[in-house]
């Protein structure tokens, strides 16, 4: 079903998909919220290799320096401020948990379906044309035809930071 | 030529002191009992005027037109309504007067004169309608007057249920009149309902109508009478009845509402001479019911009561009368009915009035107490027993010597009904009247004057009311008929002395029993004491109905209610059921909880992109 | 091999679906909807190399949604931290605000 050659490219694909698929049901299925912090970071940095194997060097970095960095250490001290009284059992609700089973399998089997009933043939291999520089492409798309987003997720950023502190200030 | 055509004012005088009474309300208390009078005297005055000139006149107004069937309101003047508005409207305003003296003292005597006058209004209605739907109209509304009359003292709850029976065991008969009126209207030509109509299309069998039809029409019309002047078997409320103030025993229940029946049937009369096993069925059920409710009476220890079965014995004779085609002999007893049976009532009342109780065990030597009562019922009593000379005499003679012209057996019935009425009424008199004052009798005092005169009236109209058909003088039937030939023979004088002999007898038996007390009455109840209790509860007729009639009904309602509250309700139940508990289910999904649902959205959008998905499958 | 990333992406999505529907601590809630949006970018970036037409756009889409994702991730926590200190915990099944 997976018509593909062996190659590099493969053996690398599969290496972080491990990697990610085993962090993914990792972090889901561990009891202690600092593990599963921990494997997402894993999950992050599988992704991050992922983006360089798809020649996106520039976006794997910034993946790494955000996903693996800021928003893991984030998450981490978010659980340690939240995190004191977390000494009563969980109540197990086993319908919910199936009912969100059954939904999550089933949209995996939906887009599973549509994916391999996809026709992508003559697809493989295209490569974009500024391979040459990754950064470099990026920065000029960035500044050349996308300045106006560019700007505006500069202030969407701004106002995220003002609106943390605030809401996180002691007398919010 | 005036006074006829004026006739349709005559039932208009109660209706305005109906409205009159009712508008004005409880403040008007003193009042009350002239403007009822006032109301009654003048209908009497014009319907008087009316007989007195003797005159028939028609007049009629379309009311309701559809595609050539009209129906019309009208009045007719006729010989014998015209003797008919005397009667009612003679009755009413006495019964005015008297009830001035009797309802002094009642909380309600504005509401009672309305009820009266409103009575007075439909009877006279009733008489003067040309008609057979309008008389419908009017015999419903005379029902409802009866209803509100005898349930006056609704606090009593023997009062109550005695205005239901009356109302639902008249409506019997009322339902087989109204089916009359129904198939007459099908089969007359041109749908006419008018008695002239009736008159001209049964006259002599012309054959516009079927046999068979006739006679159905007739039985049906003869139903309504049933029920309306208390035939066997539907005479059952009638005694019941008597829970309602006295004076409307007077009025309603003997003089005028129960003979509608007899009226009904004398105005329809071609239509029973058209069918001879009408007549025969006619003539079978008066004659049964005037022995029947006769040896019922000698039972009774109610004053009322007696009198209640007597009148319906009374009224089998008139049923008698017109079965073997007397019409003119039960017009004429109806007549004198009316005024010595209006006069034993009031004079029942005056007893009550004074005595406080109407059980005859309890009463006893009146007659020193109250003199004139004493004699004003007694005139009474040996007009209803038929003693020569006075008008029960003539009336009763005229019965049955057209009853020997028809048929032996029916004569023989009527004759023993006669010995038993004068048997009753010595025993209700003399218990009453002889005797040593009781315990009752003890304070009792003679009525006042206004309660006298109308009874006063009564007894000598009752005196000489017969002498208007006597076998020498037939002016009444003659008056009836409007001039045709008398249609009885002038009676034989055997039937003369027999039954003024046999009356005579019945008298002399209750005096030998409850004055000499050489017959012991008592023995007659020891030796026979299953009989004596049979005959108080008038031959256990209701308890018969109770278990035939009432009870399967009962439970078919009780089975018709378990029905509807378990399978219908339980329906409506089930439903309601299934939204509320659809209700519970969603709203337990309801929790507030986001996670929840955001398993409800991603499942709701899964199965929209399996739907939209899977159009490619199956389309 | 694109349908190799796209399956890849898909597991991971539905990975985080399941997670930010069944998790009761509010901050691995966030964990899985940042994983949610990880699988929409490896999508993206797959299909800015393997598209139809491939171009750079894919890139930087997907470094905007990086963007978004990180300032979302910091107000969602200093939304929590707000909360905690409301009411003393983060357990999403003790919060049923909507359902009055």
């Amino acid at each position: 079903m997976f018509d593909i050659e062996f190659n590099g490219e493969f053996a690398a694909f599969f290496v972080f998909a491990v990697l990610m698929i085993a962090g993914a049901v990792l972090m889901v299925s561990f009891t202690k919220v600092v593990h599963m912090v921990l494997s997402m970071a894993a999950v992050f940095l599988g992704a991050a290799g992922m983006f360089v194997l798809l020649e996106a060097e520039f976006l794997a970095f910034v993946q790494v320096l955000i996903y693996a960095g800021a928003v893991s250490i984030l998450m981490i001290f978010g659980i340690m401020m939240t995190n004191h009284s977390d000494s009563r059992a969980e109540t197990i609700k086993p319908l919910k948990e199936t009912l969100a089973a059954v939904g999550a399998i089933a949209l995996f089997g939906l887009l599973f379906y549509a994916i391999r009933d996809a026709d992508f043939e003559g697809l493989d291999g295209g490569t974009p044309a500024q391979t040459t520089d990754n950064t470099l492409a990026i920065g000029q798309a960035l500044f050349h035809n996308h300045v106006l987003p560019f700007e505006l997720v500069s202030v969407l950023l701004t106002v995220a930071f003002i609106g943390a502190i605030a809401l996180a200030k002691k007398e919010a | 030529m005036a006074y006829s055509e004026s006739a349709w004012l005559i039932p208009l005088f109660p209706l305005a002191a109906f409205l009159l009474l009712t508008a004005w309300g409880r403040g008007f208390r003193r009042w009350a009992p002239i403007v009822g009078a006032a109301g009654s005297l003048g209908s009497l005055v014009l319907s008087i005027l009316v007989m007195a000139e003797g005159v028939d006149y028609r007049d009629r107004i379309n009311w309701i037109k559809i595609d050539g069937l009209s129906l019309s309101l009208g009045y007719e003047v006729t010989h014998l309504t015209s003797l008919m508005l005397v009667i009612v409207s003679l009755v009413s305003l006495l019964v005015c007067v008297y009830s001035a003296g009797y309802m002094k003292n009642d909380e309600r005597i504005t509401v009672f004169y309305g009820y009266v006058s409103l009575f007075v209004f439909s009877m006279l209605g009733l008489v003067l309608s040309d008609n057979m739907l309008m008389l419908y109209l009017f015999w419903e509304l005379v029902g409802v007057c009866s209803f509100l009359l005898v349930g006056f003292w609704y606090h009593k709850p023997e009062a109550k249920a005695a205005a239901k029976k009356a109302f639902i065991v008249t409506r019997i008969g009322d339902a087989g009149l109204l089916l009359a009126v129904l198939l007459l209207f099908w089969y007359m030509p041109n749908h006419a309902l008018d008695f002239a109509g009736i008159q001209n299309v049964f006259h002599g069998q012309s054959g516009a109508v079927d046999d068979g039809i006739t006679t159905l029409i007739a039985l049906l019309v003869f139903m309504g009478a049933v029920g309306k002047s208390g035939q066997f078997p539907l005479h059952v409320w009638l005694p019941d009845a008597m829970e309602g103030p006295t004076p409307i025993s007077a009025l309603i229940h003997a003089a005028t509402m129960v003979a509608a029946g007899v009226f009904l049937i004398a105005r329809t009369f071609v239509l029973f001479e058209a069918s001879p096993a009408a007549m025969d069925t006619v003539a079978y059920v008066g004659a049964f019911t005037a022995l029947f409710a006769a040896t019922i009476a000698l039972a009774q220890h109610d004053v009322k009561r007696i009198l209640a079965y007597s009148t319906i014995s009374q009224l089998g004779y008139m049923m008698l009368a017109l079965g073997v085609g007397s019409m003119t002999g039960a017009i004429f007893h109806l007549m004198t009915h009316a005024f010595f049976k209006a006069l034993l009532f009031l004079a029942a009342g005056s007893i009550i009035h004074a005595a406080h109780k109407q059980d005859i065990r309890e009463l006893g030597g009146l007659g020193s107490r109250m003199r004139v009562t004493s004699i004003l019922f007694g005139i009474g009593a040996l007009a209803l027993s038929g003693i020569p000379p006075f008008s029960g005499f003539w009336s009763k003679d005229a019965i049955l010597s057209a009853a020997l012209d028809h048929n032996p057996v029916l004569f023989v019935a009527g004759l023993l009904g006669a010995l038993l009425t004068s048997l009753y009424m010595a025993r209700l008199y003399f218990r009453v009247f002889a005797g040593k004052p009781s315990a009752a009798s003890e304070g009792a005092h003679e009525s006042p004057a206004v309660m006298l005169i109308p009874m006063i009236v009564l007894a000598v109209l009752a005196v000489v009311a017969g002498f208007a058909d006597t076998p020498w003088n037939e002016w009444l039937s003659g008056w009836l008929l409007g001039g045709e030939p008398s249609a009885h023979d002038s009676s034989s004088p055997t039937v003369m002395i027999v039954s003024a002999a046999v009356s005579l007898l019945g008298l002399y038996i209750g005096w030998l029993a409850y004055v000499k007390k050489t017959i012991r009455p008592a023995s007659v109840t020891e030796a026979m004491p299953g009989l004596s209790k049979w005959l108080e509860r008038g031959y256990r007729i209701d308890d018969l109905f109770a278990s035939v009639i009432v009870k399967p009904y009962r439970m078919l309602g009780t089975g018709a209610k378990l029905f509807d509250r378990y399978v219908v309700d339980g329906v409506v139940r089930l439903t309601a059921g299934a939204a509320s508990g659809l209700g519970r289910m969603t709203a337990a999904l309801q929790n507030g909880q986001v996670q929840t649902y955001g398993i409800a959205a991603v499942l709701g959008l899964i199965v929209i992109i399996v739907v939209m998905a899977g159009r490619r499958f199956w389309s | 091999m694109l349908a190799s990333y796209l399956t890849m992406a898909a597991i991971l999505f539905c990975i985080g679906l399941y997670g930010a529907l069944v998790k009761r601590n509010a901050v691995i809630v966030l964990l899985s909807i940042e994983l949610m949006l990880n699988a929409v970018n490896l999508n993206l970036v797959a299909f800015s190399k393997y598209g139809v037409v491939p171009s750079i756009n894919g890139q930087i889409f997907a470094l905007f949604t990086i963007t978004v994702a990180a300032a979302e991730a910091a107000v969602g926590v200093a939304v929590l931290i707000a909360l905690f200190r409301a009411r003393g915990t983060i357990k999403t099944d003790e919060f049923d605000e909507l359902r009055r």
